[in-house]
């Protein structure tokens, strides 16, 4: 038999049905903020239930990091954010009944750039902060009252002074910074916009209420995380809630937290009866993005070349709730610093409100929008020491033993061997003309502290069932821990079962993001296995603890108990006249330690790759005051089979490693690799995308 | 809801003019898409799915392609190949195969969006359309169907029946700049033609209608290089673009510039070798 | 008004609403999933099926216009299909969602590679699959399996 995903013969979370089930259709607001005055349902046909903004206000806030949004919006945020849920029997009736809702607005002043948000005179998004008591506000959160900040994250080195007074807009002291011994400094500014993740399958769910326990069958990537976020919102106990992932068509961070789930939930309450809750194409794009950022960089080196302090400022867009952003900033903060070895680094990454829709999870997790202008930075100050890119990098890439801007020393890291090897790819001269190449390297940590517990079930002779919180959305996670196991057990792999996750079955694991979980889930197995042959029974538990954590004022401690590491080269034409770049061949080296499944595992490289020349070459969301222009797939390009003529990548392995996630770790070098070998064409890109009109735009010798 | 399936032509047009609120529906694309998203709410329709005569496509004296002639078939066709290889070219240029095999040529037209590849190509080739309605038959030329955004000079009550290509245009180029992904619309298309001497340049995809300047077509010299780089710049000038996601109205402006050039010298050497035989 | 169709070798009668696609006749009455509906503009390939051999966008299709064709889903193709099995020794897949829009695209273009006795190029084959988007990044080892059964 061939795999059922091919015949379609497996049920995503959009092809699911339950009888007597009604369908939910939301109210947006069209406005980037205002208040809701009213709601006038009078036009809509009787038999059709309108959810109002103040029927959901007794159940408060929540929010995966800062508690900042509400089931229906009394205060919309944004440009199609949800201020009414509608429901009827069939979805055509709900659709038309949506349209005859007529919500009464006060408009409020909106923001929608990152660094004007910080502006004294700048509308406040959010009046205040509170930080989430939830497993995903895993960090100690520095939300700033009275600004558009909802997180601070910051990194000192030990020498540098700590706790500066706040200032969104800090000028470089290089005195304070280490920049005193540094004879050569590069400094430049970056932009990446939002992007959407686009997955194939757009949201869908469907919500019931059985005996006062709340049933949720999902997309998401975070099941434990949703569960305990409804539950706050509910007042239930954990166990009173339950969310069932069918595989899903694709999420990229997208189905992550809650999304449309509280919605559904609060409807399916109110009707006492299940209802399904799916979006159109239009509205996935004011749903959840990619966080725009702007990237400051200040590098500082010696005139042989060797790196002496690094100045990061981050300033990340997170639209008008803060998700993850908080994470996302802590991340993009520390991935900005990049593989290298400096006496002083000092990082402020900022997590700003605006008035744009959510940013969240997109693969790459921050760490795409500073390593763009991280390792475009590397390469300036090359340029400026005459020094070749890979050479100078060579000279200062972590090794073994070495210690990283957040003390912790890095253990397993090839990165010169990555580097060397995308080099090789694209015919690298050393020293010699590369016009036309790119390189870029970087890494990215593995979400620390988590933890990932794993039941295993003997269900027959020879037979067994793995109960596994690892959610599929097309990288191969059950393929993987179904491998792992029959290793473990001595089994072939067609006797090991992994049904999808159902929290009422599987313990605990974190959340399937950051590409912990073939290597969280594969150290839990191992537990598992060993449990259940002491045991003597049918049953065995494994449980693993990644500990760590950085303290948020100093960004000192563990950011990873170990580290993705990515390089990747490119090679480019310009066409000077229309700005068009063709790419010739595009190469990503990823560390993967020990691989599982090598097809998956190039697969998860590939698609990385390709997301990232989208990224790179077209990608971009604007608006026109607060409003996404083009919410669909003609006007937003995504790469097809024939943008992808160049790819190739390697996967290295090492003798007895453990198992590196490769989910992300090819997407963020490519783009600065890209933009390098660009720049050596007498271009000075800084702003992502590089479409013809910007490379036009930033010619060197532009008129 | 009334689903109409006339059988010919004469049928057709006396429908259209009986239910002048009824959706006309050829190839289905169009009005699918504007169904879907909740642009378009039919309440009857007409379908020209039945209507075998619009499916001719002869190339005995001019190319003349039925209405609900789809643009793969036009694609594929190897007469039309052989005799108008402008027409397959940018016929072959739209969107994916698949679009191809729905898209019909007179729905094309009657849609006159702006970002479609062929109303440039048809308009440097000189070809006309017939619309028929119960008050005769009238032929249009292309260049005249299309007069604004999502406008055709069509009565309420016509209908597209025939495009029609004269014959002999086999000097050729058709430049399509995409700016994003490959699969993407055409920033700045550029579609131009050599006949009896003379060239025809259209550019489309950066106004509501293609744009023609005879006048500064007529002033090629094939043999100097400057003198496109004249023509294009004039063109550039002349033109008021439209700014969208494949690029700004000022980049559009520069690239016209550029690909009426690009366009023109593709052509010079035919240009001078047909001189020289003094045709 | 009542449509008779011919869905993957069988006759099946709906009676349906004039304006409804042929995507929502095949999903939500006749249970056949494999076709999606992901874009609402006939752009990203989801929703293909064959008309006679050839691809259109269902999502997009007006149900009568589809009366009087052979119609074809994902369904409708055999395990043991050539390129089913290509798809699935070159693990050309990774959600799946798009999966069968390419299945039934890559067929229809190899039947048509046979006709002309043309053995196809890759880039010929990204031509071909140019417009069935996958987010997962799955064009590599789809253009590899179409590429081998095209030998």
């Amino acid at each position: 038999m061939t795999d059922p995903r091919i015949r379609a013969a497996i049920r995503y979370p959009n092809d699911l049905t339950v009888p007597g089930m009604w369908h939910v259709r939301l109210v947006r607001s069209p406005y980037p903020a205002a208040r809701v005055t009213g709601v006038d349902a009078s036009l809509v046909p009787r038999e059709v239930v309108v959810l109002t903004p103040a029927e959901v206000e007794p159940l408060g806030r929540y929010g995966c990091q800062i508690s900042d949004q509400q089931v229906l919006a009394g205060v919309a945020r944004h440009v199609g954010d949800p201020v009414v849920a509608v429901a009827a029997a069939d979805e055509a009736t709900a659709r038309e009944a949506a349209n005859l809702v007529e919500v009464g607005y006060e408009q409020l002043p909106a923001v929608f750039d990152e660094r004007a948000a910080l502006r004294a005179d700048a509308p406040l998004v959010h009046d205040s902060h509170a930080v989430s008591d939830s497993d995903a506000a895993y960090f100690g959160l520095r939300p700033l009252e009275g600004t558009n900040v909802c997180h601070r994250f910051r990194i000192r080195t030990a020498g540098l002074p700590q706790g500066r007074p706040y200032t969104a807009d800090p000028e470089p002291d290089d005195h304070a910074e280490g920049f005193d011994a540094a004879q050569v400094i590069v400094d430049e500014t970056f932009r990446m916009p939002a992007t959407q993740q686009v997955p194939m399958e757009p949201h869908a769910c469907i919500a019931g209420w059985r005996d006062g326990r709340l049933e949720v069958t999902t997309g998401t990537q975070t099941p434990f995380n949703l569960r305990q976020d409804l539950a706050g919102l509910f007042g239930l106990p954990e166990d009173g809630v339950r969310i069932v992932c069918p595989p899903m068509g694709g999420s990229f961070g997208a189905k992550t937290f809650v999304r449309i789930e509280a919605i559904a939930a609060a409807v399916a309450r109110r009707l006492d009866r299940p209802v399904r809750l799916a979006l159109d194409r239009d509205e996935e794009f004011v749903t959840i993005t990619r966080h725009a950022a702007t990237v400051r960089v200040r590098l500082g080196a010696t005139r042989d070349g060797r790196f002496v302090a690094k100045r990061v400022w981050c300033w990340v867009n997170t639209g008008a709730y803060a998700d993850c952003g908080p994470g996302v900033a802590m991340k993009m903060g520390y991935a900005g610093v990049g593989p290298y070895r400096f006496d002083h680094v000092a990082v402020d990454s900022w997590c700003v409100y605006t008035n744009l829709p959510p940013a969240g999870a997109f693969r790459g997790y921050g760490a795409a929008q500073s390593v763009w202008a991280s390792e475009r930075v590397t390469d300036l100050l090359a340029a400026e020491l005459g020094v070749d890119p890979v050479e100078l990098r060579r000279r200062n890439l972590l090794v073994d033993g070495d210690v990283f801007c957040t003390g912790e020393t890095v253990h397993d890291v090839h990165f010169e061997e990555l580097l060397d090897d995308a080099a090789r790819a694209v015919g690298w001269r050393p020293g010699g003309d590369n016009r036309g190449k790119g390189v870029a390297v970087m890494l990215k940590g593995m979400q620390t502290p988590s933890r990932a517990e794993v039941g295993l079930r003997r269900v027959d002779d020879g037979q067994f069932e793995v109960l596994s919180g690892t959610t599929e959305m097309g990288q191969g996670a059950a393929e993987a821990i179904a491998r792992l196991a029959a290793d473990l057990l001595g089994v072939e792999v067609n006797r090991v079962e992994v049904p999808p996750p159902d929290t009422d079955r599987v313990p605990y694991d974190t959340r399937t993001t950051s590409s912990r979980s073939t290597h969280m889930m594969g150290r839990a197995l191992e537990a598992a296995v060993e449990d259940l042959k002491n045991s003597g029974s049918d049953h065995g538990h494994g449980r693993v603890d990644n500990q760590g954590g950085l303290d948020p004022d100093t960004g000192q401690g563990v950011a990873s108990s170990h580290w993705h590491q990515g390089a990747a080269a490119a090679a480019v034409e310009v066409d000077d006249e229309t700005g068009l770049l063709t790419l010739r061949s595009v190469h990503a080296s990823s560390y993967a330690g020990r691989v599982v499944n090598r097809a998956a595992a190039e697969l998860q490289q590939e698609g990385s790759i390709i997301m990232a020349i989208g990224t790179t070459l077209f990608e971009e969301l604007t608006h026109d005051q607060g409003h996404v222009v083009g919410p669909n797939l003609s006007d937003y390009n995504i790469p097809s089979a024939l943008d992808c003529a160049a790819v190739t990548q390697t996967i290295l392995e090492v003798e007895g490693a453990e198992v590196h996630g490769l989910g992300e770790t090819a997407l963020p070098p490519v783009p600065p690799a890209i933009g390098n070998a660009l720049a050596t064409l007498g271009y000075r890109p800084t702003e992502l995308p590089l479409t013809p009109e910007r490379v036009l735009d930033c010619a060197e010798d532009a008129s | 809801m009334t689903w109409m399936a006339p059988r010919t032509v004469a049928e057709a047009v006396r429908l259209k003019a009986e239910w002048p609120e009824a959706t006309l529906v050829a190839g289905g694309t169009f009005v699918g898409i504007l169904t879907r998203q909740g642009l378009l709410a039919g309440e009857d329709w007409i379908s020209l799915q039945n209507v075998r005569e619009l499916r001719e496509l002869s190339t005995s004296s001019e190319l003349a392609l039925g209405a609900m002639v789809t643009h793969r078939r036009v694609e594929l066709d190897p007469d039309v190949a052989a005799g108008w290889p402008g027409v397959r070219q940018v016929f072959a240029a739209v969107a994916s195969p698949r679009v191809r095999n729905a898209a019909t040529v007179g729905g094309m037209l009657g849609d006159a969006d702006y970002a479609s590849d062929p109303p440039a190509m048809l308009v440097a080739l000189d070809a006309w359309v017939e619309a028929l309605s119960v008050r005769g038959l009238r032929r249009i030329p292309v260049a005249e169907l299309i007069v604004g955004h999502y406008q055709t000079s069509l009565e309420e009550d016509e209908l597209i029946t025939r495009v029609l290509v004269p014959r002999g245009r086999h000097h050729v180029t058709y430049r399509k700049l995409r700016t994003r992904s490959r699969e993407d619309r055409p920033c700045v298309a550029v579609a131009a033609s050599l006949h009896q001497g003379r060239v025809s340049v259209v550019v489309g995809a950066v106004a509501e209608r293609p744009q023609r300047f005879p006048d500064l077509c007529a002033t090629w010299d094939p043999g100097d290089g400057a003198s496109a780089a004249e023509i294009a710049a004039g063109y550039a000038d002349r033109i008021d673009p439209v700014g969208d996601h494949r690029g700004s109205a000022a980049y559009r402006t520069r690239m016209i510039a550029v690909e009426v050039r690009r366009a023109l010298d593709t052509l010079a050497p035919a240009a001078l070798s047909s001189q020289a035989a003094g045709r | 008004m009542n449509l008779l169709l011919q869905v993957n070798g069988a006759p099946i009668q709906v009676e349906v609403e004039p304006g409804v696609m042929l995507l929502e006749v095949l999903r939500d009455r006749l249970g056949l999933l494999g076709a999606r509906g992901t874009c609402g503009v006939g752009l990203c390939g989801t929703c293909t099926v064959l008309l006679d051999g050839e691809p259109v966008s269902s999502c997009i299709l007006l149900a009568p216009l589809a009366q009087g064709h052979a119609i074809t889903t994902v369904e409708g193709v055999p395990d043991d299909d050539p390129v089913v099995q290509a798809f699935d020794r070159h693990h050309a897949f990774q959600c799946g969602y798009c999966i069968p829009g390419m299945v039934l695209t890559a067929r229809s273009f190899l039947a048509e590679c046979a006709r002309a006795r043309r053995r196809p190029s890759r880039e010929q084959i990204a031509e071909s699959l140019g417009g069935n988007l996958c987010r997962c990044g799955c064009y590599v080892k789809i253009i590899d399996a179409v590429e081998e059964v095209g030998s």
